[in-house]
């Protein structure tokens, strides 16, 4: 096989559920929801603090996959992060449309709907590896930097409003903004380098 | 290679913030012709993207699926057989053309002859349905192996923005196409996938893009080849060629 070839890696079903659904078949849509709806519909919650408009946040970010499979482009990432991506930026717009926001300190603390990483969705051992993956690099990251990401992506606070937030100058809120993801950025490499092979 | 500036404006973009009053600068950044910049902003996305995992999952209510799969329309929905429906009807169609048959009026032989022709539309649609159910049986059992593997294919000649996807699986030796961006073709051409071994292309089936340029496309059994090392598409006369002839517009990136 040629080399350029993608390999059966951690995301490789996934994108074939992508292509099955670009040929409009819904139970590609259906296992797809199955994989990554919890892990979705954790993030529409802990930026929304609703369970509600988080679950019509789900919702419309799998209809977004339905009808725009063919725009997803692997070598921009994984099928889980073009989800999570479409989820956050939902979010963020209902949020940003009905300050004052709910305080990420109310997020998630509705252990009632929270289910355990590893058993709430069939994403099996691929979506294990991320998670470890990303849990790790962001462990690494300096507090004021993980700080600084966790205000602007998950509570959508302006860098203007995290300096406000924090008490921190401007110039140093963007500064740890961008070092805080360009260390990110290295740590998921290897998801690139695999693409870029 | 991008400067620290650009990383900062980058990062506040791929998280969604508003630049105001760098938004001009920004956009000049984004205008300069430098493909290492341009590949930085969708990958801060997606590191930004892993800040997710920390977030404990949650499990939707179980009728939020049920929601989800009805919005889709039931002309979507992949259960949806129109088989049976046009069995009905062709059965129905035959009982009343033998009725008309034997009253040998003129005016109902008239309809006869109408009727043999939706009949025959009918039995069409029938083998039709019966084809569509066996290509899905066969996508899904293509997509489904668990060896499968893709293969993109860029536009090439005469058709620099066609693209495609190639999923192929080495143990059901059978290949799954989805091409977008096809140029509309003279009746009497067809695409034909080419399936490269040993550095030669072999036949994988023709096929038609449909008026929006997209094609899905099943290629043929080719249980007596060795291994797939590329594919290729190929514009031939209609039915295809043993070799080919015409230009290439879809091909692989084999890498050295």
């Amino acid at each position: 096989m040629n080399p350029r070839a993608e390999p059966a890696d951690r995301d490789q079903s996934d994108r074939v559920l992508v292509a099955a659904m670009e040929a409009r078949d819904a139970d590609a849509l259906a296992r797809l929801y199955d994989r990554h709806a919890a892990r979705l519909l954790g993030v529409a919650y802990r930026i929304l603090g609703e369970t509600g408009e988080a679950e019509e946040v789900v919702q419309e970010v799998f209809l977004h996959a339905w009808k725009g499979a063919s725009s997803f482009d692997p070598f921009r990432g994984t099928v889980l992060a073009w989800l999570i991506i479409a989820t956050r930026s939902r979010a963020i717009d209902r949020l940003r449309t009905r300050r004052p926001m709910v305080t990420s300190d109310a997020a998630g603390r509705d252990p009632l709907a929270q289910v355990a990483a590893g058993d709430d969705v069939e994403a099996g051992s691929a979506a294990r590896e991320w998670e470890t993956l990303c849990r790790a690099a962001i462990a690494d990251l300096p507090a004021d930097q993980r700080r600084a990401l966790e205000l602007a992506y998950f509570d959508g606070l302006t860098h203007q409003e995290i300096a406000g937030r924090t008490a921190t100058p401007l110039g140093t809120v963007k500064t740890r903004i961008r070092l805080g993801l360009m260390k990110l950025r290295e740590r998921m490499r290897p998801y690139w380098e695999e693409r870029d092979a | 290679m991008h400067s620290e500036r650009h990383e900062e404006l980058v990062s506040l973009a791929a998280l969604g913030l508003p630049l105001e009053d760098d938004a001009a600068e920004y956009a000049r950044l984004l205008e300069e012709p430098c493909p290492e910049c341009a590949r930085l902003l969708p990958e801060l996305r997606f590191a930004a993207s892993s800040l997710a995992a920390t977030v404990p999952p949650r499990r939707p209510r179980p009728s939020l699926r049920d929601d989800l799969l009805a919005s889709l329309g039931p002309a979507r929905r992949p259960d949806s057989r129109r088989a049976p429906v046009a069995g009905w009807a062709f059965a129905a169609a035959a009982a009343v053309l033998f009725v008309l048959i034997a009253l040998d009026d003129a005016r109902l032989r008239r309809q006869r002859e109408e009727l043999r022709a939706r009949n025959f539309e009918l039995a069409q649609a029938v083998e039709t349905s019966r084809s569509d159910l066996a290509r899905r049986d066969l996508r899904a059992r293509v997509l489904e192996s668990d060896d499968v593997r893709m293969l993109f294919l860029g536009g090439k000649g005469p058709q620099p923005n066609a693209r495609a996807k190639v999923f192929w699986s080495e143990r059901a030796k059978r290949g799954v196409l989805v091409a977008g961006n096809l140029a509309p073709l003279a009746p009497d051409r067809q695409y034909q996938l080419w399936v490269f071994v040993d550095g030669k292309p072999v036949d994988a089936g023709v096929f038609d893009a449909d008026p929006s340029g997209r094609a899905l496309f099943e290629s043929k059994d080719l249980a007596a080849i060795r291994t797939a090392e590329n594919f290729a598409v190929t514009v031939e006369p209609r039915g295809g060629l043993p070799q080919p002839s015409g230009p290439i517009v879809l091909l692989g990136s084999p890498s050295g």
